[in-house]
């Protein structure tokens, strides 16, 4: 385990978080069988996932609990994308790839999850929060009603993945023109300039300062 | 003036309008991401001072504008300002697309919503390459246009032939034939 | 009082009636005002459109989207280094301190640390940048509000601290210098004397902008009292930085935050103010860079030797997982969310920008504010596009 700073006075076998911890209980105790799964990484940083039905509820508990500094809202789509690294020749024949859906952290069980994170103001305490996108239903209920400031993080997850968010007041388009077609953040969504002229230089290998003749190895 | 429409203005004349042109271009500011931080020091700053060429940074809208810089990312959205704002402008006008996000779309180039380039909208005369451009390199551009203006035709412009040499060559002429301008960094 | 007769009482009607036609046909409810996004006023392409009742807002809302160049979508089909390389541009004022909290999210997941030269000196270069942004902040404002003068010196010292940050990295702006493990190069010859000399300038420079602008008269008249943000409001809407700071609220991410930089190692005040208004931001930003200069000075003195990047593979695989790291930005809060599946490049960055929740309290708060109150408002709050339309 590496140190976050280097003020951490003993490194230990297994370093205990105990603020981290507590908080943790306190989140579970108030929000008890909403939360599907948690992890929390010491001295890095705490992650539940609860279930679609008690997404607003969730946001509203957790205010009460102290965290009431909104930090963002967006999502993630798991899929990989069926275009790899845009690196691919036009010439050549489609490359086949994997399309095995894998979750990060507190798993999952849908393509597309929103996540947020709220943070308890003076300190740094912030708890990441997921949740589960059904493909069926693509929506989960806003959170502008808690947090204000939700409202325009809400619209732009729903320009950039297509997810809905039940009760938000004006869900309209942030970025993007009104007649752009498609959900760009999406991996099926394509970047065209890359798959009409494939990018030229795979990867940049820069020597570091002064070893211009040391062979590294990936770990 | 009938003489320029008929494009038989003698040349001492057109030389010394042309001389006049560039030497008081006014330039419309099109600043739009990080180049404009740029422009803006090439243009304001005591240091970089654009004025010394006589070019003066201030019009009051585009349409007492000679020149306009377009400096950062044109994405789609903002498009059709730019044209609309560039036909706002009475000729001769003359564009530099500043940056490589003007040129040709820059770092963005696989972007869903940049437009590759400030040339598939609007002719460009200048382009100065950079990521940002010193204002030293806009400031060369500025001065390489100010050399294409002096050996412009202006009979040709007045009839709506675009940008045209005449056959004076005056000292280092960097243009050849109408074909636009890149600063070499 | 006099009883009227037939005749003036119906020329008394009559005349009612004219003033009310006279109403009906003046009636200025509901004019739509554009504002931009070309405008000398907004800081890029910011479009606000706003309704009026005459010189009152009745409703305004920003529309962002005109600076938008897909910053996520972009991310996922590069490698690390190169996404390095494209995040400098989202706050182009300030450009070393948007690759830090990428840079330290990646070592996080990587589990590598930089040397502590290393993170010393991207501390100096980070709040050199900070300098940079907000010195063009305390000019920009000037001209916001009328006055012209503020924004030539801003530019001219600022070119000092670029000339600074050139002489170390390369590029006056998107120095590009962070690399996951460390720093491209040493410090130059010759740049601990020249930035302790710089720091004078700097410090001189606040004092003129603050003779120059805060003392006057029309300045404080046109910004006291405007905007203000109460501080409930201001954390439900994620607001952050000095915007947060002048609302009263004591938090400031270099001091109350374990991270791998050396802010740890520097004693500084953290400035709030209560008002919450206009010039309680104003205020605070200025105070923030004569606190930049000093924690400048503190960490010239203290520099560790050793080396500037740790041992990292040549080709750098970022491990599975998911971290997030945000600093203390010039502008707030930024900070990324990177996901990764063990590539070269990341699965997924969420970029949290500090202007977009910066910008996000507008629709609340500009209404029943006079149409100049926009600008100042505006430019109060201080925002960049990038940051904002990434």
């Amino acid at each position: 385990m590496f140190p976050l700073s280097s003020t951490t006075d003993t490194p230990t076998e297994a370093p205990r978080d105990t603020v981290r911890e507590e908080a943790l209980a306190r989140v579970l105790g108030a929000l008890g069988a909403n939360v599907v799964d948690s992890l929390l990484k010491p001295n890095d940083d705490l992650w539940i996932r609860v279930t679609a039905e008690s997404w607003r509820s969730t946001a509203e508990t957790l205010k009460s609990l102290g965290f009431t500094y909104f930090c963002f809202l967006s999502a993630i789509d798991w899929l990989p994308s069926p275009f790899g690294k845009g690196e691919d020749d036009p010439t050549a024949p489609a490359v086949e790839r994997d399309s095995t859906i894998k979750q990060g952290y507190t798993g999952g069980d849908t393509r597309f999850q929103v996540f947020a994170r709220l943070v308890q103001p003076f300190t740094t305490l912030g708890i990441n929060i997921k949740v589960d996108v059904d493909d069926a239903v693509m929506a989960v209920d806003s959170w502008s009603g808690v947090f204000a400031g939700a409202n325009w993080h809400e619209r732009e997850a729903h320009e950039m993945f297509g997810i809905g968010f039940n009760g938000h007041p004006d869900l309209r388009n942030m970025y993007l023109p009104s007649d752009f077609e498609g959900h760009p953040m999406r991996k099926d969504f394509p970047l065209l300039a890359r798959i009409v002229k494939p990018w030229p230089g795979i990867v940049d290998v820069e020597p570091l300062p002064g070893d211009d003749s040391e062979e590294g190895e990936a770990s | 003036m009938g003489l320029v429409d008929r494009g038989r203005l003698p040349k001492p004349l057109t030389s010394l309008f042309n001389m006049g042109r560039s030497y008081s271009l006014w330039v419309y500011q099109w600043g739009l991401a990080c180049c404009a931080i740029e422009m803006g020091a090439a243009f304001g700053s005591p240091r970089y001072d654009v004025m010394r060429l006589g070019v003066i940074p201030l019009p009051a809208s585009p349409r007492q504008a000679d020149l306009v810089v377009i400096s950062g990312t044109v994405t789609d959205k903002m498009a059709p300002a730019i044209k609309r704002l560039y036909e706002q402008m009475p000729e001769p006008k003359y564009v530099i697309s500043m940056g490589s996000c003007a040129n040709c779309g820059g770092p963005y180039w696989d972007s869903y919503s940049v437009t590759k380039g400030v040339d598939q909208i609007i002719p460009v005369d200048v382009y100065v390459p950079g990521c940002p451009p010193r204002p030293e390199a806009l400031l060369e551009g500025i001065v390489l246009l100010q050399q294409r203006i002096k050996n412009e035709d202006m009979g040709a412009r007045w009839r709506g032939e675009g940008t045209k040499p005449m056959n004076i060559v005056d000292g280092e002429s960097a243009e050849k034939g109408g074909v636009p301008v890149v600063v070499n960094n | 009082m006099t009883m009227l007769g037939d005749r003036q009482q119906l020329a008394y009607i009559a005349s009612q009636a004219a003033d009310a036609r006279v109403n009906v046909e003046l009636e200025t409810e509901g004019m739509t005002l554009n504002i931009g996004p070309q405008h000398p006023a907004t800081h890029g392409t910011l479009r606000i459109i706003a309704r009026l009742d005459g010189e009152q807002v009745v409703w305004a809302e920003p529309s962002a989207g005109y600076m938008h160049r897909g910053y996520e979508k972009l991310t996922e089909v590069r490698t690390f280094p190169q996404v390095t390389a494209l995040v400098n541009r989202i706050d182009w004022l300030g450009s070393f301190a948007n690759e830090v909290p990428f840079i330290l999210a990646a070592e996080k997941l990587m589990g590598v640390e930089a040397p502590s030269r290393a993170q010393h000196i991207r501390t100096i270069l980070f709040e050199l940048s900070r300098i940079a942004n907000v010195s063009l902040f305390l000019g920009d404002l000037g001209v916001q509000l009328g006055a012209v003068t503020p924004v030539f010196f801003a530019f001219r010292d600022r070119e000092y601290v670029l000339n600074l940050i050139e002489a170390a990295t390369g590029g006056r702006f998107h120095p590009n210098f962070d690399r996951i493990g460390g720093l491209k190069d040493d410090l130059p010859a010759g740049f601990i004397e020249e930035t302790r000399v710089v720091m004078k300038k700097l410090r001189t420079f606040c004092d003129q902008i603050e003779d120059l602008l805060f003392g006057n008269e029309i300045f404080q008249s046109r910004t006291r009292g405007i905007g203000v943000i109460p501080k409930d409001v201001a954390l439900q809407y994620g607001l952050s930085g000095a915007n947060l700071r002048a609302s009263g609220v004591d938090w400031d991410l270099r001091r109350d935050q374990d991270i791998a930089m050396a802010w740890n190692k520097t004693e500084f005040k953290v400035i709030t103010h209560p008002d919450g208004d206009s010039f309680a931001r104003c205020w605070v930003r200025l105070q923030e860079v004569r606190e930049s200069t000093k924690i400048v000075d503190q960490l010239l003195d203290t520099i560790p030797a050793g080396p500037v990047m740790a041992k990292v593979p040549k080709i750098i695989k970022v491990p599975e997982g998911e971290a997030w790291v945000s600093t203390e930005n010039p502008l707030g809060e930024m900070g990324y969310y990177v996901v990764s599946q063990g590539d070269q490049g990341p699965f997924r960055v969420k970029i949290r920008s500090a202007s977009f929740n910066n910008i996000s309290i507008t629709p609340w708060l500009l209404k029943g504010v006079y149409v100049p109150d926009i600008i100042t408002i505006l430019a109060s709050l201080y925002f960049i596009l990038g940051d904002i339309d990434r």
